[in-house]
Parts: C-alpha cells; sequence; structure tokens
C-alpha cells in the first residue's frame, strides 16, 4: 500500500489553478500563457466548492447510517449480535469505499471520502476504547480523573493510529486531533507526577513551540504541497495552544478543574501569568503585521478578544454597556483609520481588496439580518469581546 | 514555501522562461497583505458593539437628564451617519454600484442600527406609536428599503426585509410585537410561508426584469429559507393545520425544493443546490415514513434500504452538480 492515498500531482495541480489566475490579474502571465499553464495542470481530481462539500459529507453520513442499520438488522438475523463486530464491518467497511471513492471517482476531501475517513476512524477510536476497557480491572475502570496510566493505554495507540492516518490522507481535522491527543497525552503523563500540575502550563507551551518548529522544518520538505493543508492548520493550532497554555482563565479554572475545587483560587507564579495573557497576543499581531502573516494576525486578534474576556472575568473594569460602547467606538475609529492610511499601500499592507479573496457580499447580508437586531429589552449576561452583540437573531426580539 | 514548489515545477517543465518566473518571485515578495476583509469584519463589529452598548445605556438611564443627552448623542451620531452616507452616494442604477470606498456602507449601517434602537425607545418611553403596533415596524421596512435601493446596500436590504417579516408577524399575532416571534408556533406559519413566497417572488422578479438582479440572492436565500422552514414546521406540528393540511405541506416544500433547484441551475448557485436538496429530502422521508407499514416486519430492512440509496442517489447529485449547473 502507498503511504499517500491520494496522488501527489493533485495538490500541485490545486495549488496552481488559483496561483495561475493571481498572476494573470497581476499582469505577470499572458493570456495565451495563463490558458496553457490551466491546461497542463488541469485538475483530473473531484473537488467541488463548499455548499456541495458540506452536502456530500451530509448525505455520506446519513447513507453509512443506513447502510449500517442494515448490516446490524442483517446481524441480527444470523444471530450475530455482536457490536465489535458490526464496528469492525463499519470501520473497514468505510475504509474500502473511501479508497473506492479516490481511486475510481477520483475524489479529493470532495467531502466523501472526508466523512468516510472521519467515520471510520471515530468507529476505530471507539473499538480501542472498548478494547482497552475489557482489559482494565474493574477497580480502576471507573476512575475518570486526568492522569490514570489506563488514560495513556487508550490514547498512545489512538496517537499512533491518528499519525498513520494522518501521514497517509494528510486531512486536516485528523492532523488537528493528532496535535491535541498529543497534548493530552503529555499532560496525562505529567500529571502522573505531584510536581506535574505545577509545570502542566510550561510543558505545554514548550510542547507548542516545539512542535511550531517542527512544522516550519517540515515546509522544507518536497512533498509539502500535499501536506499544505495539515501544516496550515497546525500551525493555527501551535500558536492557539501556545496561548492558551499560558492564559491566566485557563491555567486557573484548568488547576481548579483538576483539584476538583468548586471555587477557583489564586494559583501560584501569577503574574507570570499575566505577563503571557498581555503579551502574547500582542506579540502576535506584530509579527502578523510585520511579517505579514494573515494567520499570525487573526489567531493575535482572536487571542486579544479572549484576554479582554480574561480580564473582564476577574475585574469588572467598568460596566459592559460602557465597554462595548467604548470598544465598539475604538473598533469603528481603529478600522477607519487604518482603510484611510493603509490606502493604497504600506509597510507591505494594504486595506483594499485583494482578488484573491473571495467577495461575499452576499454572505455578508445574511449575517447582517442574522445579528443587526437591536436588543428590545437590556440583557444582563451582555459580553464585550466574543462579537455578541446582546442581541438575539433577527427575526426575534424586535 | 508553496510559491517555490510551484515555481520550481514551471522550471522543471519548462513551461514558462527564467525571467519571467523570476518576475513572478519577485511580485509574489513585494505583493502586500490584504487587510480588507479583515477591516470590514473590525468596522461591523464596531458597529454592533457600538449600537448594542448604546441601546443598553438608554434603558439604564430611563430617567433624568442622562436620558436626554443619550438620546440627543444617538440622533446627531444617527444624522451624521445617515448625512455621511447619502453625500457619498452613486448615482441610481439599477444594477449595482461601482465598487468604491466601503466605509460610507458602514456609515449607512450604522445610522440604520442607530435608528432602530431610537425608534425602539421613542416607542417604549414615549409611546410614540400608541398601540399601531404595526407602524412603529412598518416605518424601518419601508425606510430600510428605500434605502438599500436608492444607495444599493445588500445589508441594509436584509435588515428591511427582517423588519417586514417582524410587521407581518403582527399582523398575524399582534400581542406577539415584542416577544418572540416564534415561527415554529402555529399562528405564525401561513404569514411565514406567504411572506417566503412573496420575498421569493420579489427576488425572481429582481432577477429577471433586471431591477436590482444582485438584491435576488438576499431575497430568495432569505424568502425561501422561511417558507421552507415554515412549511416543514407544519410536518411535524402535532396538531394538524387546519389552513395548511400536511400533504399540501408536503407538495408545497417539495415544489419550493424543486424551485429552488431550478433557481440554482439558473443563478450557478451551489448554496440553493444544497438548500432545495436538503428540504427535498426531509420532505421525501417523512412521506417515505408516513406510507410505510410501521408494523410489518420488514420496516426496519426497508428504512435502512431507504436511507442508504437515497443518499447514494443524492451524492450523485451532487457529483454531476457541475454539469448539471452547467446545463442551463
Amino acid at each position: 500500500m502507498k503511504m499517500k492515498a491520494y496522488p501527489s500531482a493533485w495538490a500541485l495541480q490545486e495549488a496552481m489553478q488559483t496561483a495561475t489566475t493571481r498572476w494573470l490579474r497581476r499582469h505577470l502571465l499572458t493570456d495565451t500563457q495563463h490558458q496553457a499553464l490551466q491546461a497542463a495542470y488541469k485538475p483530473d481530481f473531484y473537488r467541488p466548492g463548499l455548499f456541495s462539500r458540506i452536502g456530500l459529507m451530509l448525505f455520506t453520513c446519513v447513507g453509512v447510517a443506513g447502510a449500517a442499520a442494515l448490516l446490524a438488522m442483517f446481524g441480527a438475523v444470523a444471530r450475530l449480535e455482536d457490536f465489535r463486530l458490526l464496528g469492525w464491518a463499519v470501520a473497514l467497511g468505510c475504509l474500502g469505499a473511501q479508497e473506492i471513492f479516490i481511486r475510481e471517482l477520483r475524489h479529493y476531501r470532495s467531502g466523501t471520502d472526508s466523512a468516510l475517513l472521519y467515520i471510520s476512524l471515530s468507529v476505530l477510536a471507539l473499538l480501542l476504547a472498548d478494547w482497552v476497557e475489557s482489559l482494565t480491572p474493574l477497580s480502576s475502570r471507573y476512575s475518570a480523573d486526568f492522569g490514570s496510566p489506563y488514560h495513556t493505554l487508550v490514547l498512545l495507540p489512538l496517537w499512533g493510529l491518528l499519525v498513520l492516518a494522518t501521514l497517509r490522507y494528510a486531512d486536516r481535522l485528523v492532523a488537528a486531533a493528532t496535535y491535541l491527543v498529543l497534548l493530552a497525552l503529555l499532560a496525562n503523563w505529567l500529571l502522573l507526577f505531584p510536581m506535574g500540575r505545577l509545570l502542566l502550563p510550561f510543558a505545554l507551551m514548550l510542547a507548542a513551540a516545539g512542535v511550531h518548529w517542527l512544522v516550519r522544518r517540515l515546509r522544507q520538505r518536497p512533498d509539502y504541497p500535499y501536506y499544505r493543508s495539515c501544516l496550515l492548520v497546525l500551525e493555527v493550532l501551535t500558536l492557539a495552544t501556545f496561548y492558551l497554555a499560558g492564559n491566566y482563565y485557563i491555567v486557573r479554572e484548568g488547576n481548579a478543574e483538576i483539584s476538583g475545587l468548586y471555587l477557583s483560587e489564586q494559583i501560584p507564579l501569577a503574574p507570570l501569568f499575566y505577563l503571557f495573557t498581555a503579551l502574547i497576543p500582542l506579540v502576535y499581531i506584530v509579527v502578523g503585521l510585520r511579517r505579514p502573516s494573515r494567520l499570525w494576525l487573526l489567531v493575535g486578534l482572536a487571542a486579544t478578544a479572549f484576554s479582554v474576556f480574561t480580564l473582564r472575568y476577574y475585574r469588572s473594569v467598568m460596566p459592559p454597556e460602557l465597554a462595548a460602547v467604548l470598544g465598539g467606538l475604538f473598533l469603528l475609529l481603529l478600522a477607519v483609520w487604518a482603510v484611510r492610511y493603509l490606502r493604497p499601500a504600506r509597510h507591505g499592507l494594504t486595506s483594499l481588496a485583494d482578488a484573491d479573496q473571495p467577495t461575499s457580499f452576499n454572505l455578508e447580508s445574511l449575517v447582517v439580518a442574522q445579528t443587526a437586531a437591536v436588543p428590545a429589552a437590556p440583557t444582563p449576561g451582555f459580553e464585550f469581546g466574543g462579537g455578541q452583540s446582546g442581541g438575539a437573531g433577527a427575526s426575534g426580539t424586535y | 514555501m508553496l510559491l517555490s514548489h510551484l515555481l520550481a515545477d514551471l522550471q522543471a517543465r519548462g513551461l514558462l522562461p527564467p525571467d519571467q518566473i523570476r518576475a513572478i518571485a519577485d511580485d509574489e515578495q513585494a505583493r502586500p497583505m490584504s487587510l480588507h476583509q479583515e477591516l470590514r469584519a473590525a468596522l461591523y463589529l464596531g458597529i454592533t458593539l457600538l449600537t448594542g452598548g448604546l441601546g443598553v445605556l438608554l434603558y439604564q438611564h430611563l430617567d433624568g437628564i442622562g436620558f436626554l443627552v443619550l438620546l440627543a448623542v444617538m440622533a446627531l451620531l444617527m444624522l451624521a451617519s445617515f448625512g455621511y452616507a447619502w453625500l457619498r452616494r452613486q448615482p441610481f442604477t439599477w444594477g449595482p454600484n461601482a465598487p468604491g470606498s466601503f466605509v460610507p456602507d458602514y456609515a449607512l449601517l450604522l445610522g440604520c442600527l442607530l435608528f432602530l434602537a431610537l425608534e425602539t425607545y421613542c416607542q417604549a418611553v414615549f409611546n410614540l406609536f400608541g398601540s399601531r403596533y404595526g407602524l412603529a415596524t412598518l416605518l424601518p421596512a419601508v425606510l430600510f428599503l428605500g434605502l438599500a435601493y436608492r444607495l444599493d446596500h445588500r445589508g441594509v436590504l436584509a435588515m428591511g426585509l427582517t423588519a417586514l417579516g417582524t410587521w407581518v408577524g403582527v399582523s398575524v399575532a399582534p400581542l406577539s410585537v415584542f416577544t418572540t416571534n416564534a415561527l415554529f408556533t402555529s399562528r405564525l406559519g401561513i404569514a411565514g410561508v406567504l411572506l417566503g413566497l412573496a420575498l421569493t417572488g420579489a427576488g425572481l422578479h429582481a432577477e429577471f426584469t433586471r431591477h436590482k438582479p444582485h438584491f435576488a440572492f438576499t431575497y430568495i436565500s432569505l424568502g425561501a429559507n422561511v417558507a421552507l422552514l415554515a412549511a416543514t414546521a407544519v410536518l411535524f406540528d402535532y396538531y394538524p393545520q387546519p389552513w395548511l393540511p400536511k400533504w399540501a405541506a408536503v407538495v408545497l416544500v417539495l415544489l419550493l425544493s424543486a424551485g429552488l433547484i431550478w433557481y440554482a441551475r439558473h443563478a450557478q448557485s451551489y448554496l440553493f443546490l444544497l438548500m432545495g436538496v436538503c428540504y427535498g429530502y426531509i420532505a421525501l422521508t417523512y412521506t417515505f415514513i408516513k406510507l410505510l407499514d410501521s408494523s410489518s416486519g420488514d420496516a426496519g430492512v426497508l428504512l435502512s434500504l431507504y436511507f442508504m440509496l437515497s443518499a447514494g442517489g443524492v451524492i450523485i447529485l451532487f457529483m454531476h452538480s457541475k454539469e448539471f449547473l452547467r446545463r442551463v
């Protein structure tokens, strides 16, 4: 069996299609050259747009559910009422069907093949958990706490399975799951030791930084186009987990959760975590603007929002409605200033539309219809920073 | 990173001359990063936060001098926003406006949101419209629709249609004006169906008579969704509806879904295809389950067979959607 499920040429074809269109628009190619390149890299795979992918994924799940129910009924007739047998049949059947979809129908992350992969991996994970549970002695079976060696027994083979699946299918969601399972393994191992809880945030931050470094190294590999989307997802996740592992709210509430406290209490080294919470988003934004990198910038903005939430969760600086007015005004003025300042371009940034990004006016109007309702009554739980304006759905409150 | 792979492949296959490849590499290096979408999102977020916060502040200072000051500030801000958007207006056309700065668009949005907030509180405090709730909701609808057409703004159009929906809900069940306009309660069902059909018709009219054809998406996506949702809700309603029997709801959903799929072919829209297929599938599945003799032993087998085969059929439809949408 080959290591890669899809031909590597597909990744290159897909990337070249968008790149040549961009070059044509920037007058770097002539029309004939553009057509020649489009023909030379003509995609011979099937990958529809977002909405078709959603539909394909949805109906693949319906179809698999129907097939699984049918199998279960035949099993019942044949007196084979074993959950494990059915699970194996579904998992292997999905993997086989996926192989057919890729080889014969040339699906390339079209929704159908991804859905089949997700279903079979989740069923395999369930079977694994079931198998480990049958191995564990009854007395420790229900200790759901983190920091038990039995979790390692589940997580380690699961991680191996996910690594293999990522290497073969280069799927974004699977790659993300692989990384998160790795972090869970690390946390679980650390919590076996008494010192582990103190070290946990730092260990997670170190792990995130390490994986980030690894991801940047992996970009140099010749098969980078095949794994590009995975590596992008991992980059986002490592940045996000690095920030979250040092965030005061996460550390404090996580500590309380692990200790089984109802009310969280002050944590050791709190000033250090204040510093992390305040500084990491700013560093992300600065790097994002200087490099420039959209990925760092967006993660930095999301981290800023979460830091504001953290601050407001523990200290009420001002009433939420006042904070919303001032914050909204600040955002508004900042954006208007930036629009004017960055026209046409400064410091490698511009506020003009990049035709790379699809103009989504149409979907924007739906967002307005969903969110632009003024609350008819004051809402007590008015949150700042989360993007919730306190207004309910447009069809609702007015 | 990806670029070097692409250029290396182009060079290896000799598809472009080397100096052109170098020019492309230089251009990609020098190309500034566009913050267009981020700034738009920041503007929108700022506007919603500002108007939401002002609305709550207004409610908290219902008495005293602070209220009047706030009211005056909001009114001035609203007039300023409307004025700015109006001064920067483009000459009226039935087509889309020429692309320009997007700041006036957001100023208009801010003005509309402030208008809604002010109107709501004037009604609540001064009882401006008395008990004529219909007028209170029809006014913003008319204003927003007019502004949307004159200033060519799809977001304001969506707000106007939302206000129109509230007005229709009002005239059917006047007491639920300022509570939830629950689509799933039966009294609003028929209004939802009719409003949805009317909006869909308006969208089709806009599209085919070329009167603001780019508004068609907003009309049809909001309208068809409301109509389909209301009709689908009837199917799962425990009490049968006198105004829309279940078989009629099934027929209506199927007809509307077919219409949406037809329109998806016309507009080359995968979103409408997805909507049409999903609602149609729900109605078909409902009919199948109703027709199925649940007492017989084979019902389970038939049902799972149905799901398996129908899902397969839909997948095949989606896989051919590209040719399907192109074959108009």
